[in-house]
């Protein structure tokens, strides 16, 4: 159990000091390594809560799919890949409602009852069951949104368009 | 019956087609008159038929308090004696007056709108004859009220025309209001009446299966029913130009003459006492408002025809006699015979629009409507000299023309009424006089136009005689007009006539009381003389300026300054009422509209700023906004609820 | 299993959410802005995650497939964002969103 006890805390560490990398750091670039780190950490985390699926998941999709996408974002707006970036001050407001937030939602947490144990079954047949549900209306939804987002995407970015 | 269905079928379908012109509008006009033949044929195969086909749009429950039996509203068709004889009436005079249009209108811009709004206008009229219930018939009512406005102001260009329009618009308005008015009356009566007589229930119809929903229902002597008789009075006094909404009708001559014709002579106008007619049979009047149409029938019959004996302009001659023959229909409703009403509305019909396309045919040859400039007519035109003298002698109820016989059985009807009603004795005298007046001014206008031997202003062009489209209409009408008469002695035709509703509406046709007739055509005869000494042979007799008749021709000329006097009121009320509106505007409204604008400018100066554009300053609005939810929920939230004792 | 406390792991997304807000509302790069965004989605995933273990057995596995239908919407909005992105360098020659204050192209 300490064993769980310390990866949980380790990656949770990780997890907390890449995201603060990610958005402090000068470089756009660096930032895309910092978070797909984070993404990772995260993907780890996963398996410690006994979903090895959505660790894979995550680590396909975030850690493969999300951090190249993001990087091509990078190279096809930059002319320089490795450029800094312009500092930018922490103003007061977003700071002090960060802090704000984080205090409201400990307290939140702190308040919470520790409910009886988790069942922490893994089964990914059971899993798709529920998934696919009754004629499979998540999935169709999610298709149809992503559908959307495509063709949005689409005409954003067309050719010729002023 | 399946007829009525086609009939409404093919003039709805009329409107659409109809910018191809004036063929197709014509073409559809025929149409409607023959389908209303086939109707005529059928009443006259079923004697007192009613045919009632009607479709439900809107049923509501029953209220107590308002509509104790519920509401409904109901479109349909009612096919009867009556509406059949007025369908006859407005689809064949509908269909010449359209015929002759094509050669009158002819070099006129704007003639697919005149078509469109003539075919709207026939539609209409179709309509409101075969209403089978009084909102139905209000419906239509408005709806050829709102034709006449876009025919009288055809030459829209023109300010007198224009304003012509609005004055006949606003001077029927009031009628219609009334009208309106009447029918909540009737609505009242319905559901005050022993728990409601379920009326409104049945959709407003006039006939129950074939006996009047309202007439026998109502009892006839209450204070309430007399009230919503003199409303259907007034509605139609605004339609049909009875004094003293009598004004709008002969500026409504502004229009195009073959609207005259059909509108403001045959049709539209006639509606009014074809409201009468309905609402005598089937919603029942009282004594005391048929006293009251008779004294407006009978006053407005005299009234309008002085002032026609001086009017210098041939179409408002004949506009005052339409009012004038207008009268003795009224008259005749209030007497109490209201197919005799209906007779004296189809013969008329027939000779009135003859008379107006004749003159339309003098105005299109010489290009004036000023009487003085004519004259020496009756050479070039012989068709239309020959078929303005067919009108003027039906008009003046010479034997054998149409109009001897309707206006006889008007004024023995008013006679017979005239021995249990002693206040319609005077009525009478004046419907008399009419007759004289009536003869004579129509003459005078005959003789001004046609007789001599040349035109009295030679500016004007060379007269010619009209194309045949517009002869055409001429040759059927004549006849119509001298043989309309006989129809009702036609047995099969009389049964039309003679559909005493409730048995109490007996027809006195052709009564034999020779007295009366030879009275009545002997003044007739005396006006024609009369007029024939004054004015025949193209002589202009020129009352001397010293005579002490002068003074009556100057107030006749100006209609007994009923016109100005209107105007006047209007401009008093108008001005009044705007400058109070003024001041309310000014510093009620304006003032708190300003207080308000100051308010929001203020607002929005200051929220202005926080709209920035920048995403990072909306993103942290929204952070904001959700962290204040969280703490609302989380610690204001339970401490109220734990203060009020909630859950 | 593990008997990972409530207060722990709320702890930790909280703290997750606030620093993907706090990057939401400093950071002017469009891009890092989605970064930030991200971040905080996935610290929402990570409760889904959690706390699927605690609605029973029949139910259990409801919260994670939530949980993937999230991960595909979050994949979503990056390809969109990215396409705004796209956009608006070719627009305005820039991505930082300092210069994009009117919402017409």
């Amino acid at each position: 159990m300490i064993l769980e006890e310390l990866a949980f805390l380790a990656l949770a560490a990780i997890a907390v000091g890449t995201a603060l990398l990610a958005l402090l750091s000068r470089e756009l670039v660096h930032t895309i390594l910092w978070v797909s780190v984070f993404f990772v950490a995260l993907a780890g985390l996963y398996f410690l809560l006994s979903a090895p699926f959505l660790g894979v998941l995550q680590l396909g999709v975030y850690a493969g799919a999300v951090t190249i996408l993001l990087l091509f974002g990078v190279m096809v707006t930059r002319k320089r890949i490795f450029a800094r970036e312009v500092a930018t001050g922490i103003g007061p407001v977003p700071l002090g409602l960060a802090v704000l937030a984080i205090i409201v939602l400990s307290v939140v947490a702190a308040s919470l009852p520790q409910p009886a144990t988790p069942v922490r079954s893994y089964d990914v047949a059971q899993l798709s069951a529920t998934l696919f549900g009754v004629d499979g209306a998540w999935l169709i939804v999610l298709g149809l949104v992503m559908l959307s987002a495509l063709s949005g995407a689409i005409y954003l970015v067309r050719e010729g368009r002023e | 019956m399946a007829v009525s269905f086609v009939l409404v079928g093919l003039l709805g379908d009329r409107l659409k087609k109809l910018e191809h012109g004036g063929w197709v509008a014509v073409g559809f006009a025929g149409a409607a008159m023959v389908v209303a033949v086939l109707v005529v044929a059928a009443e006259m195969l079923h004697p007192s038929h009613y045919s009632d086909q009607s479709f439900t749009w809107l049923q509501l429950p029953g209220s107590p308090g308002a509509f104790p039996n519920g509401f409904s509203l109901v479109i349909g068709v009612l096919v009867d004696p009556i509406s059949a004889l007025m369908l006859l009436v407005v689809t064949v005079v509908g269909f010449l007056v359209m015929l002759y249009s094509i050669g009158y209108m002819h070099a006129d811009r704007g003639l697919p709108r005149y078509y469109a709004e003539l075919s709207l206008f026939l539609t209409a009229m179709t309509g409101l004859v075969v209403s089978d219930n009084l909102l139905e018939f209000f419906l239509f009512w408005e709806l050829v009220g709102v034709c006449s406005y876009f025919l009288i102001g055809f030459y829209y260009e023109k300010p007198s025309a224009a304003s012509a329009a609005k004055e006949a618009f606003l001077v029927t308005r009031v009628g219609d209001v009334l009208f309106l008015l009447g029918i909540f009356i009737y609505f009242t009566i319905d559901a005050t009446a022993g728990g409601g007589l379920g009326w409104a229930a049945s959709g407003f119809k006039f006939v129950n299966g074939s006996t009047p929903f309202l007439a026998g229902a109502m009892g006839g002597s209450s204070t309430l029913q007399t009230v919503a008789g003199l409303m259907m009075l007034a509605g139609a006094a605004g339609k049909s130009a009875q004094f003293p909404l009598h004004t709008w009708l002969p500026d409504a001559m502004e229009g195009p003459t073959t609207v005259s014709a059909l509108i403001h002579a045959a049709t539209m106008v006639a509606a009014g006492v074809y409201l009468l007619v309905v609402a005598s049979l089937f919603l029942g009047f009282t004594p005391d408002d048929r006293l009251a149409i008779v004294a407006v029938g009978g006053f407005t019959t005299f009234f309008a025809a002085t002032m026609a004996v001086v009017h210098p302009d041939i179409k408002r001659v004949i506009a005052y006699s339409t009012i004038s023959q207008l009268g003795y229909m009224v008259l005749a409703v209030g007497a109490g015979f209201a197919m005799v009403g209906m007779y004296h509305l189809f013969t008329h019909a027939f000779f009135k629009a003859l008379l107006f396309l004749a003159a339309g045919s003098v105005i299109h040859a010489v290009g004036t409507q000023d009487l003085f400039k004519m004259g020496g007519l009756r050479r070039p035109m012989r068709v239309t000299a020959a078929a303005f003298a067919i009108g003027a002698l039906s008009l003046s109820g010479i034997p054998p023309f149409a109009g001897f016989f309707s206006k006889d059985d008007v004024l023995s009807s008013v006679y017979t009424a005239a021995q249990s009603h002693p206040a319609y004795w005077p009525f009478l005298i004046l419907a008399y006089a009419t007759v004289f007046l009536t003869a004579y001014y129509i003459f005078r206008a005959f003789f001004l136009a046609f007789s001599g031997d040349k035109t009295r202003d030679p500016t004007l062009p060379h007269p010619h005689e009209a194309p045949w489209v517009m002869r055409l209409p001429l040759y059927i009408l004549s006849g119509l007009a001298i043989v309309a008469g006989v129809f009702p002695f036609v047995p099969s035709f009389a049964s039309l006539l003679s559909i005493g509703a409730n048995g109490n509406v007996p027809p006195v046709f052709g009564t034999t009381d020779l007295i009366l007739s030879a009275l009545s055509v002997g003044l007739g005869a005396a006006g024609i003389l009369l007029a024939q000494a004054l004015w025949g042979n193209g002589r202009v007799y020129v009352l001397a300026p010293e005579s002490a008749l002068q003074p009556v021709r100057t107030i006749l000329l100006n209609r007994y300054y009923m016109k100005a006097g209107y105007d006047e009121l209007g401009l008093r009320l108008v001005y009044g009422g705007s400058r109070i509106a003024d001041f309310f505007e000014r510093y009620v409204i304006d003032g708190t509209i300003r207080g308000i604008e100051r308010l929001a400018a203020r607002l929005s100066g200051t929220l202005r700023q926080g709209q920035t554009g920048l995403v990072s300053d909306y993103a942290s609005y929204v952070v904001a906004g959700v962290v204040g939810l969280l703490i609302l929920l989380l610690f204001v939230a339970p401490f109220v609820l734990a203060s009020v004792g909630g859950p | 299993m593990t008997e990972l406390s409530v207060a722990s792991l709320l702890f930790l997304s909280a703290t997750l959410l606030a620093i993907g807000l706090f990057g939401i509302l400093t950071r002017r790069n469009f891009i890092l802005l989605l970064i930030a965004v991200e971040i905080g989605m996935n610290a929402a995933i990570l409760n889904f995650v959690y706390f699927a273990g605690f609605s029973g057995t029949s139910h259990g596995l409801s919260g994670q497939a939530i949980a993937v239908v999230l991960v595909g919407l979050a994949a979503t909005e990056v390809a969109v964002g990215l396409a705004i992105v796209l956009a608006l360098n070719r627009q305005r020659g820039s991505i930082n969103i300092g210069d994009a204050t009117t919402l017409k192209l």
